[in-house]
């Protein structure tokens, strides 16, 4: 009995790590998604300062680390821009849509990567 | 009579040997090896790139398909001079291009070039794209999709140019790329690049479309 006990804890436990491993990793993929597609405008910490941003650029990009704008959006919000682009939100065309070159986990874990940053949760429902 | 035949005869031998030797993409192939650019450029396709780290571990374009994206008058020119085409080093956000790719001699950079163009794509179809200020391409370049982010291009007024940094430019694109490369790689961008940082567009513009915007970029002086 307490053999199958200590079996069973002991898969439990390695349930849980392998869990947080491959949290783990989909965080880290989410960061690399990030840098390579958005930092270009967005820049590397997402603060809106990516090397396209000089002072002829016609907008400014979201600074994610703002919580107080960011807490404007929904998750659903930011997912149908970064799919369809800024005009699917009435903002600018210089935010592409991403919907042909993005997968759907790529997509999530943007989402996610983004509210990090802000260290919000942005408008539910 | 004889004289005159003999007379011509000589001048076509010592035009003959005046002229430069023929360039030769296998000679073209050899210096490509043996001064290192395989180093940073593959030349075998197709495209090997799967991952994001597989692209980032790419020093330099692939150019498995160069005779179909290149002019040669330009390409030649550029080898022996070589310019910065990307103002970010590549595969960089944060440094600037050093512009320090290495330069070929005359003969060598012939040869090369040779090489270069004999590297074709069966995915670039000829004589599709004829460069042409259309209305259509220049609106959905500068107005209704995101190039002019990314893509330095020509511009009107007072600068030299406009648009961002992070791709390579556009300016002078009209003389480098090749119009049907540019529309092929609109349309089936993976292809060529399967993992790289510009959006697809196929399936968001229309294929008539991208053929408008291929035409317009390939006016750029």
């Amino acid at each position: 009995m307490m053999k199958s006990a200590n079996a069973i804890l002991a898969g439990l436990t390695l349930l849980g790590l392998a869990s947080w491993v491959q949290a783990g990793a989909l965080a880290a993929d989410a960061e690399t998604t990030f840098k390579f597609y958005c930092a270009q405008c967005h820049g590397l910490g997402g603060k809106g300062d990516g090397p396209n941003v000089t002072k002829n650029f016609p907008v400014s990009p979201r600074n994610f680390t703002n919580a107080k704008e960011m807490n404007k959006l929904s998750d659903a919000d930011i997912k149908n821009v970064v799919l369809d682009g800024g005009p699917a939100a009435s903002k600018s065309p210089m935010m592409p849509p991403w919907g042909k070159t993005l997968t759907g986990p790529q997509v999530d874990g943007l989402v996610k990567h983004l509210r990090k940053l802000c260290k919000c949760k942005g408008k539910q429902g | 009579m004889r004289m005159a035949l003999k007379a011509l005869l000589g001048v076509a031998a010592l035009a003959l040997s005046a002229s430069p030797a023929l360039a030769d993409p296998a000679a073209g192939k050899k210096t490509f090896t043996a001064k290192g650019c395989g180093d940073c450029h593959y030349t075998d396709g197709p495209a090997k790139e799967k991952t994001i780290a597989d692209q980032l571990t790419k020093k330099g374009p692939e150019l498995w398909y160069a005779g179909s994206k290149f002019q040669k008058k330009w390409l030649g020119a550029w080898l022996e001079d070589p310019k910065p085409i990307r103002p970010m080093k590549f595969n960089s956000l944060t440094e600037k291009n050093p512009g320090d790719h290495p330069k070929l001699a005359g003969g060598d950079a012939k040869n090369v070039n040779e090489f270069l163009m004999s590297l074709v794509s069966k995915d670039v179809k000829a004589g599709v794209i004829k460069p042409k200020k259309a209305a259509k391409g220049r609106l959905i370049f500068t107005k209704k999709m995101p190039c002019t982010g990314c893509h330095q291009y020509p511009a009107k007024k007072r600068a030299k140019y406009k648009g961002g940094n992070s791709g390579p430019t556009l300016v002078g694109a009209g003389k480098r790329l090749n119009p049907d490369w540019i529309y092929a790689y609109l349309k089936t961008p993976k292809i060529f690049k399967p993992v790289k940082s510009m959006p697809v567009f196929a399936g968001i513009l229309k294929d008539k479309d991208m053929k408008n915007v291929a035409q317009f970029v390939a006016t750029f002086k």
